[in-house]
């Protein structure tokens, strides 16, 4: 309808959806066809999505990306959530073919330094969504200088799980946790990790964390004694995406310590989480 | 009344209070950041105006998340008025404004009477600042957390207040919390006000029903989006028919069929606001569709269309 200069782009594009089925127990795991000008995402960045045309759901929801894959035709994404409310209930209803508006990649990524020996991914339920998408960019680009990587991955029953075998083929070490007792080490992902934090290197070990605030917050409690570098991606409810809205506040740490509030989609939504402050 | 030649595009020129907008369409405050959060994404330059998020004397970090929440055609906001402070604005965001030919109207905040004109002076001479957007939706802290715009007399306060130290049009937005909005408009019309822009959010609440626990850590907060937008509607109506000065109609405008009602109502200018969140291309989509909507009904200017609401 109306063009944009050359120095800009389009927000919105169209997305295709090719697949979208039950991955695990509450959990869709979704590939949308995305046109050739869709950037490639870095690992920790999310993408926004929307159902065309639709008032009565008018915004649209932040989702990490969990895979994505460039070819000739353009681009795949996947995308694995959980159904969390109405939004994604309708999301799980799409059938392949249907189009959906999206945006992105957005948002800060995980950063890596080059020279680290050690990289630990701790996960709770959906959280491992960004952190999949992490441990395949490291698969392909990495292969010859990799990090170790041990990956604690935590759900509330075996039946959450995202596909455990093809993980553990992507790291050295898998270690499942399930609060239920059904698979793995019985209780929170966080406990067999802190039994084993002062085997690794603060200087050249790095945790890539995402989950339930709970799980976060407990991550920062065990890393007081042993302070090991930990990057987390950080959920909120969003409606623009690109910083205008201010709705996903989160409470940092300043400059002088003071409480400040920071915008997951553009400071985050990965966050060092030192900085990060608790109620 | 018409056009001849169907190759003359109309003229969407509006006057408010003084300043000049290239067409009738405005960015609503606190939906468009201070501009550069858009820039990637459209040509600013398309804007009728850009109203920038609330500015306070000094900054405010605002409220703990959670802060919105999606409702059937709509969401519900409690950011609590987060922003830089005006120094900041003026230090850090006005530059990057002054490039565009763009009017930048600053919507001031207070939660005291005499902070208003304290702001009210700073901005006014600040270089690319064009008009002052007074949000007398906040509460009056003195008179007991009472919101300014829901009484007659502090509403009409705040504005003279302002009005005595500035030149620049000073717009007054009411908020529709209120049981009679037109002897709102009538008193601050009275103290001097160039506009009036309404509607402010409508104040609403949501909760989650299995936590049994508001869904907004601040339990209530301001309703925006296309549910609002008969209420809009209404009040801008009812107020067009009661004040001379002009008004600029906003309320859960997504599209340009939305936009036209509000000035065919009497509206001179709308603003967008929470379609921007979903939609960046929002505005210049809007005015597109205004301008083919004038083309389509023969009409050479807005002007015609604007107050032309057949009641009979």
């Amino acid at each position: 309808m109306t063009r944009l200069p050359d120095d800009m782009r389009q927000f919105i594009l169209n997305a295709r959806v090719v697949s979208n089925t039950a991955a695990q127990a509450g959990h869709y795991l979704m590939s949308l066809r995305l046109p050739p000008d869709f950037e490639t995402p870095l690992p920790g960045q999310f993408v926004m999505i929307r159902l065309k045309d639709r008032k009565d759901m008018l915004l649209a929801r932040p989702f990490s990306v969990s895979g994505f894959e460039r070819d000739a035709q353009g681009g795949r994404i996947e995308i694995l959530y959980r159904i969390a409310g109405r939004g994604t209930r309708l999301f799980s209803q799409l059938d392949s073919g249907q189009n959906l508006d999206i945006a992105g990649p957005l948002g800060r990524p995980f950063e890596i330094p080059p020279d680290l020996k050690s990289l630990i991914l701790v996960s709770g339920g959906v959280g491992v969504a960004p952190l999949r998408y992490l441990l395949a960019g490291l698969q392909t680009q990495r292969a010859m200088c990799a990090p170790r990587i041990d990956f604690y991955m935590g759900a509330k029953t075996a039946d959450e799980l995202p596909d455990p075998d093809a993980m553990r083929s992507l790291c050295d070490e898998l270690r499942i946790c399930t609060d239920d007792c059904t698979m793995g080490h019985p209780g929170r992902v966080t406990e067999p990790l802190e039994k084993v934090l002062e085997s690794y290197s603060p200087t050249d070990t790095l945790i890539c964390a995402c989950g339930p605030p709970g799980m976060i917050r407990r991550l920062s409690e065990i890393l007081v004694r042993h302070p090991i570098p930990c990057q987390v991606s950080l959920e909120e409810r969003m409606a623009c995406g690109i910083g205008a809205c201010l709705g996903c506040a989160v409470a940092v740490r300043g400059q002088n310590g003071e409480r400040l509030y920071q915008r997951v989609c553009r400071e985050g939504p990965v966050f060092h989480l030192r900085d990060i402050l608790w109620e | 009344m018409g056009i001849a030649q169907k190759n003359i595009a109309p003229n969407l020129t509006v006057e408010i209070g003084g300043l000049t907008l290239k067409n009738p369409v405005m960015a609503a405050s606190g939906t468009f950041g201070y501009g550069e959060e858009y820039a990637p994404y459209l040509d600013l330059n398309r804007l009728g105006a850009i109203v920038v998020k609330g500015l306070s004397l000094e900054p405010r970090r605002g409220n703990p998340p959670p802060r919105i929440m999606e409702t059937p055609c709509g969401m519900l906001n409690a950011v609590g008025l987060q922003n830089i402070g005006v120094q900041a604005f003026i230090r850090d965001k006005l530059p990057f404004l002054r490039r565009f030919d763009l009017p930048v109207v600053a919507n001031i905040y207070s939660e005291s009477l005499d902070e208003f004109p304290s702001v009210a002076r700073i901005l006014s001479d600040a270089t690319g600042v064009h008009a002052l957007e007074v949000n007398i939706s906040c509460p009056n802290v003195k008179k007991g957390g009472v919101a300014f715009g829901t009484d007659p007399g502090m509403a009409g306060e705040v504005t003279r207040r302002v009005k005595d130290v500035t030149n620049l049009p000073v717009i007054v937005k009411l908020t529709p919390n209120v049981t009679d909005i037109a002897a709102i408009a009538e008193s601050v019309e009275a103290a001097g006000a160039d506009a009036l822009s309404l509607i402010n959010t409508i104040t609403g609440m949501s909760v989650d029903v299995e936590r049994r626990a508001p869904h907004l850590k601040n339990i209530t907060g301001g309703l925006s989006g296309p549910a609002i937008k008969p209420v809009a509607l209404r009040m801008v109506w009812q107020v067009v028919n009661r004040v001379a000065i002009p008004v600029i109609g906003l309320g859960g405008i997504l599209t340009a069929a939305d936009a036209l009602e509000f000035l065919i109502v009497g509206a001179r200018a709308v603003q967008v606001g929470t379609a921007n969140f979903v939609n960046p291309m929002a505005i210049p989509e809007i005015v597109a569709g205004i301008e083919s909507y004038l083309e389509r009904h023969e009409m050479a200017h807005v002007h015609e269309l604007i107050g032309s609401l057949k009641t009979r």
